[in-house]
């Protein structure tokens, strides 16, 4: 009774009548960006959110030891998540045929996976058709950026400009000045950490106190500088140092908890959308806030052309409604909103809306993962415990390939993440041999002794790698579901098995044991970095969208997430993703105060 | 029906509590203190249970089932063993919820298995034999620990991993055996500056 009481109430938020000035589809990175740029410009915004409202604070329970917890952090029986293996010999829809009552994506099978359960989708309601792909989704308030792994990094003309540099793909339609502007402005207004270190590929930010390295992390620095490579402390999206224009936020006190669990800050010292973004936009009174909203098509003015709304389902009843907007942005997630705009098909726009190109769903990329280390640091075995976990982050290990050098094997680059030291778990329990008294010292002497790290490298933007719309399978709501062709290519194995030699060369340089060494490629998705399916360009034949995000085909339509990229990079995308949005919105409401949308 | 019951009528000092919640709620007493009691149970069915019926295991296998944790992990003059941290109740709780065959049957089985072995090895039931005896035969069944194949090394596995990730995850091995440091408020972050 209450449910269908709360339904109604946050239906009738939303004024049916009235035209927006603009509609944001999505409330996360970018979604939650457009919100605060369009609404401080002074436009009236509706946000349509597709998942629920959550009391992540209730969720999170950040500093709540393993032993308080019935299930040690477990989630119940019924719930599953997806294994590896699972993965790769299976065929997606994976949840379907499942006898467990709830399927999730393997991030559910990290840390304390019951306290983030409710963020990431239930599998059997979302299923997708196709090639293997570990699709990681949150339908809620915020979406992904309520576990996101807060690595914050800028992109630099070496990816913007890729193209000129090695002859593949396309270059963006903007160069590195074109958005510094705006990535400083996304340091300032959310906060965060890093260490300067003037390294042309890899951008500073305007960085809040740092995170410092362990003695492991410190060797390897050090150690590679002779190789001209560079390990900095993790950039991480957190503010450490607090943001008085914030009241939502706390500064980091190092308590650790992102590492201990899928992900979650309940202080939200580490950027998530709700607080960073959306709610200080919803004081500024422009904002209206609509949840539990599945965006099924953005509707079209017959005479016009133009986008004139969204059309969406209500999650909890099912019942469609439309609502209707001058300027319509998508930011969905870069698979979302491609499957937005491929449904959102008129006679004005067959193929979908904005997609006269046929490049929708197409030139879809990301980052491989896989090869990894771990080595043994041995100065510090037997040694006093010491505190290396309290911090939101490690480090990063910036690409060093292809950059005024030519490989032979591969084009672009890759980076590392990482981390060494004690944890809360010893991770070195289950692979240390025997049992009994000898057994629980080696635990204890080597727990804080290994430092590990894994290559994120880019994939090259390829219009055969795409998404389309299944012709028969739905959702628990009836909406057309994607279907996945995509694969990893030549160039991208070709640079794991480098990510495997170099790592193995960069421990061996800095005298740690290696102890374990993998080459093994994770299935396409494991990242969580898809990014690509509606590319800006300057040529409205093989790109979706111009510099601004704003579609080719149709003036009115922006979309301000992932799916703009031109190509992947190998630094995580997120800050990008928020600058570019900032800057695409500063010039969509210009322009819609010149009436020329 | 032994779940059942150790839900609602547990006993010792769980049923204290249960009969103190109830009292308290009669009387009128605050919720936030009621709600403070209900942990105190959800502590209690995850770190202790032994006298009370096993959920999972017989009385028998329940027995055997301690002592191997605590072979696993022994009591040392560092911190206490898995005995103190009541492994066994955690993989009998985690067990007897399962919905999933696989484990329940490795587990009956395997407990079986340490029998006929310990019968097999020295003539009789496995806790009637010595200290060295017991080691003795884990030795053996730990011999292929990496690429276990006969039954008895595929359950050393499972027994290990369990007993591993209740001690680690408990109170007495996070602090006294791990002597961990984190998950507290930082004014400054711990390490060495990037320089």
């Amino acid at each position: 009774m209450t449910l269908i009481r709360l339904t109604r109430q946050s239906a009738a938020e939303v004024d049916l009548k009235k035209t927006y000035d603009a509609i944001v589809v999505g409330s996360g990175a970018a979604g939650g960006m457009a919100a605060h740029v369009l609404t401080a410009h002074g436009m009236k915004v509706l946000m349509l959110e597709a998942g629920k409202k959550l009391d992540i604070d209730k969720e999170l329970k950040s500093t709540e030891w393993p032993y308080e917890h019935k299930r040690r952090g477990e989630m119940p029986p019924g719930f599953h998540a997806l294994s590896l293996n699972e993965y790769n010999i299976r065929q997606p829809p994976y949840a379907a045929n499942s006898k467990a009552q709830h399927v999730y994506s393997y991030v559910q099978g990290w840390g304390g996976p019951d306290y983030s359960k409710n963020i990431v989708v239930d599998e059997k309601d979302h299923p997708y058709t196709g090639t293997n792909y570990a699709w990681v989704r949150a339908r809620l308030l915020g979406g992904k950026t309520n576990i996101w792994g807060r690595l914050a990094l800028r992109l630099s003309d070496l990816d913007f400009k890729a193209k000129s540099h090695d002859d593949y793909g396309e270059d963006w339609p903007i160069s590195y000045k074109d958005i510094a502007p705006y990535y400083d402005k996304v340091d300032l207004y959310l906060g965060i950490s890093g260490v300067k270190e003037n390294v042309a590929h890899l951008p500073d930010s305007i960085f809040q106190r740092p995170i410092k390295l362990t003695y492991a992390e410190n060797k390897l620095r050090q150690s590679i500088k002779k190789m001209n490579r560079l390990l900095t402390p993790y950039r991480a999206g957190v503010t450490t140092d607090g943001l008085k224009h914030n009241k939502y936020r706390s500064k980091c006190f190092g308590r650790g908890a992102c590492n201990r669990r899928t992900g979650g800050c309940d202080i939200h010292a580490a950027f998530d959308s709700p607080t960073g973004l959306i709610m200080p936009a919803m004081d500024t009174g422009n904002l209206t806030l609509r949840t539990n909203a599945i965006a099924r098509e953005v509707t079209i003015d017959k005479k016009t052309g133009k986008a004139s709304g969204v059309a969406f389902i209500d999650a909890e009843t099912g019942r469609t409604y439309e609502a209707k907007a001058k300027v319509v942005v998508i930011a969905a997630s870069t698979l979302e909103s491609a499957r937005l705009m491929l449904l959102s098909k008129s006679d004005a726009h067959p193929n979908g809306i904005g997609n006269s190109s046929s490049h929708v769903g197409h030139n879809f990329c990301e980052h491989i993962m896989g090869p990894h280390i771990t080595g043994l640091v041995k100065d510090l075995v037997g040694k006093p415990r010491t505190l290396d976990d309290g911090k939101p982050g490690s480090f990063y290990l910036a690409r060093f390939r292809n950059l005024n050098e030519r490989n032979p094997k591969f084009i672009r680059g890759y980076g590392f993440e990482g981390g060494s030291g004690t944890s809360i778990y010893p991770g070195n329990a289950g692979s240390t041999p025997g049992f009994g008294s000898s057994y629980k010292k080696s635990v204890r002497d080597y727990a804080g002794a290994f430092m590990s790290m894994g290559a994120f490298g880019e994939v090259l933007a390829r219009y055969e790698n795409y998404v389309d719309i299944d012709p028969s399978v739905k959702d628990k709501w009836g909406v057309p579901v994607l279907r996945f062709h995509y694969k990893f290519g030549d160039n991208e194995k070709k640079m794991a098995d480098d990510m495997a030699d170099t790592a193995q060369e960069m421990f061996t340089e800095a005298g740690f044991e290696i102890v374990d060494l993998s080459r093994r490629i994770l299935t396409e998705g494991w990242s969580i970095h898809e990014l690509g399916t509606a590319r800006m360009g300057t040529d409205p034949k093989t790109s979706v969208l111009n510099q601004f995000e704003q579609s080719h085909d149709v003036k009115n339509l922006f979309v301000v997430d992932g799916s703009a990229f031109a190509s992947a990079s190998c630094q995580n995308p997120t800050w990008t993703i928020m600058a570019l949005a900032w800057r695409s919105c500063d010039y969509l409401a210009d322009q819609f105060k010149k009436g020329s949308l | 029906m032994a779940e059942d019951q150790n839900e609602t009528n547990p006993v010792g000092r769980d049923e204290e509590s249960e009969l103190s919640r109830r009292e308290l709620l009669k009387l009128g007493a605050s919720a936030a203190f009621a709600v403070a009691l209900t942990g105190l149970e959800t502590n209690a069915l995850a770190e202790s249970a032994q006298g009370r019926a096993p959920l999972f295991f017989t009385r028998e296998e329940f027995a055997l089932v301690d002592e191997l944790t605590e072979l696993i992990i022994p009591a040392d003059d560092h911190s206490p063993g898995a005995r103190a941290t009541r492994a066994a109740d955690y993989i009998d709780f985690r067990l007897s919820e399962s919905l999933e065959e696989n484990p329940k049957t490795l587990w009956r089985n395997g407990l079986k298995r340490i029998e006929e072995l310990s019968q097999e090895m020295h003539g009789q039931p496995f806790l009637k034999s010595s200290r060295e005896q017991r080691i003795a035969l884990l030795t053996r069944i730990s011999q292929n620990e990496t690429k276990p194949v006969k039954s008895e090394e595929l359950f050393f596995n499972e027994l290990k991993s369990r007993t591993a990730r209740a001690y680690y995850s408990s109170k007495i091995g996070i602090h006294t055996e791990m002597e961990y440091k984190g998950n507290t408020y930082l004014k400054e972050f711990v390490g060495y500056d990037a320089t």
